[in-house]
């Protein structure tokens, strides 16, 4: 059987690609909007973002057996609530600086529609292995529309990329100017609708 | 009935379990985060002072170094003597000040003071520092807040804290004013005369300004003895002396 068939891959490969949860589900826009100035903060929030939502989908979709029906809710909130805080306790212990930028941006991970969704959609009916690959690959999806969007933020913005200047000096004597927009809420915006637009243009020219 | 029994009872399971594990995580990684908070808060003093620059990173180390090297801490009394080492004890009910000097060339070149302010949704932390003229802001930041992200949480931003450096505290006959930060553009917003107490105010963020005006009063007119020894004394204010730290 080719890799590309198997139900792991399909798992993997749909939220990473198909169902993107940014660019086709328009989920999760908030954070994408916050955190993607510089590609730093963006790559952390990734990390951290992946990190809660395949263990949640992990955890829950171990216990989807035991849950009660009637406090699943407030059970997948839970478990989320406590990776998030986890998350965001390490990262006051070891990278204080970025956990200065992401500021409330960790702990709103609880609120990214995301993960409760792949919880309830997903987890509760999969088993451990699926839902955690799942898990995965909303991760990678919604991490590397983040991370495009903030590479061209900080390009175009900042002229650097992760914290490096790569403009030229030459190019600023020229008259070049980094682009104010850019650092600012509305660029996400704009970068984030042409991206929906081009990713859904792909998708649907191979159907 | 059963069904709620195992409910209740799979929630207190649930809360137990998630409890453990984030106490466990929270004590445990106190130490690591006392520290970088400790590092954080001098790295602020030094920025007040330039001795560190916002654009460059640093490690604990060099933060540290740098602060032992160039800061002296002090502890005033409220009337702005220098309080006895038998006094330090009784710091918290509000009588003794903490201050900060950062000596060049063995003369105070800054004194700094730790600013403690209320702002919309929670307390504001911050360092002020002082010229050793009594009246002229050096600099200004902020290390901790719970503003809005964006708005209010601008006060934590480079182009914000550098709008204090140069203003006044004092107007031109003498008198204490304090800085204020203004609805809005200095230029448009305050007559002439009054520019140098004020800074540009952070649009959609009215009330943490007014508020932070209010807490800046409340510090500067606290430390007022002691920026009214500088301002008479300049540099042989009394607080250059007594350290035992001031001979190293």
């Amino acid at each position: 059987m080719k890799l590309t068939r198997t139900k792991a891959f399909k798992t993997f490969a749909g939220p990473a690609w198909y169902e993107n949860p940014i660019n086709m589900q328009m989920l999760g826009i908030c954070s994408a909007l916050a955190v993607t100035v510089q590609l730093k903060t963006a790559f952390v929030m990734t990390l951290a973002m992946t990190f809660v939502v395949s263990l949640s989908n992990l955890i829950i979709s171990l216990l989807r057996n035991v849950i009660p029906g009637n406090i699943r809710i407030i059970v997948e909130l839970a478990v989320i609530a406590s990776l998030v805080i986890l998350a965001d306790e390490f990262l006051r212990a070891y990278y204080f600086e970025i956990s200065k930028l992401l500021s409330v941006f960790v702990g709103l991970i609880i609120t990214n529609c995301i993960i409760l969704g792949r919880a309830e959609g997903f987890a509760l009916s999969n088993p451990p292995h699926l839902a955690f690959i799942d898990g995965l690959g909303n991760g990678v999806g919604y991490g590397s529309v983040l991370m495009s969007v903030a590479l061209i933020r900080e390009l175009f913005g900042s002229g650097s990329i992760f914290g490096y200047t790569v403009v030229p000096e030459r190019l600023y004597a020229a008259g070049y100017e980094d682009m104010g927009l850019m650092l600012l809420a509305p660029a996400a915006f704009i970068i984030i609708g042409l991206m929906a637009w081009l990713q859904k243009y792909l998708v649907n020219s191979r159907k | 009935m059963p069904e709620t029994i195992k409910s209740i009872g799979f929630a207190l399971g649930m809360c137990l379990v998630c409890g453990l594990l984030l106490t466990a995580a929270a004590t445990g990684l106190q130490p690591m985060q006392e520290k970088n908070r400790l590092s954080d808060r001098q790295k602020n003093v030094l920025y007040t002072v330039d001795l560190a620059s916002r654009d460059k990173a640093y490690t604990p180390e060099q933060i540290r170094d740098i602060y032992e090297k160039n800061i002296d801490e002090i502890r005033v009394s409220a009337a702005g003597e220098i309080a006895e080492p038998a006094e330090e004890g009784a710091g918290q009910d509000g009588q003794i000040l903490t201050i900060y000097l950062y000596t060049k060339n063995a003369e105070i070149e800054n004194y700094i003071i730790p600013i403690e302010s209320q702002g919309l949704w929670g307390k504001i932390y911050g360092y002020m520092a002082l010229e050793n003229d009594g009246s002229t802001v050096a600099g200004f930041t902020v290390y901790e807040h719970s503003e809005t992200p964006g708005l209010g949480g601008e006060i934590e931003k480079q182009w914000f804290q550098e709008n204090f450096e140069g203003k006044k505290i004092v107007d031109r006959s003498g008198g204490f004013v304090a800085v204020q930060i203004a609805k809005g553009d200095v230029d448009k917003r305050v007559p002439e005369e009054k520019e140098p107490h004020y800074v540009d105010g952070i649009s959609g963020a009215t009330l943490t300004g007014r508020y932070l005006s209010e807490g800046l009063e409340k510090t500067l007119s606290r430390y007022e003895p002691v920026s009214l020894c500088f301002r008479k004394q300049r540099l042989s204010c009394r607080l250059q002396e007594p350290t035992d730290s001031g001979d190293k």
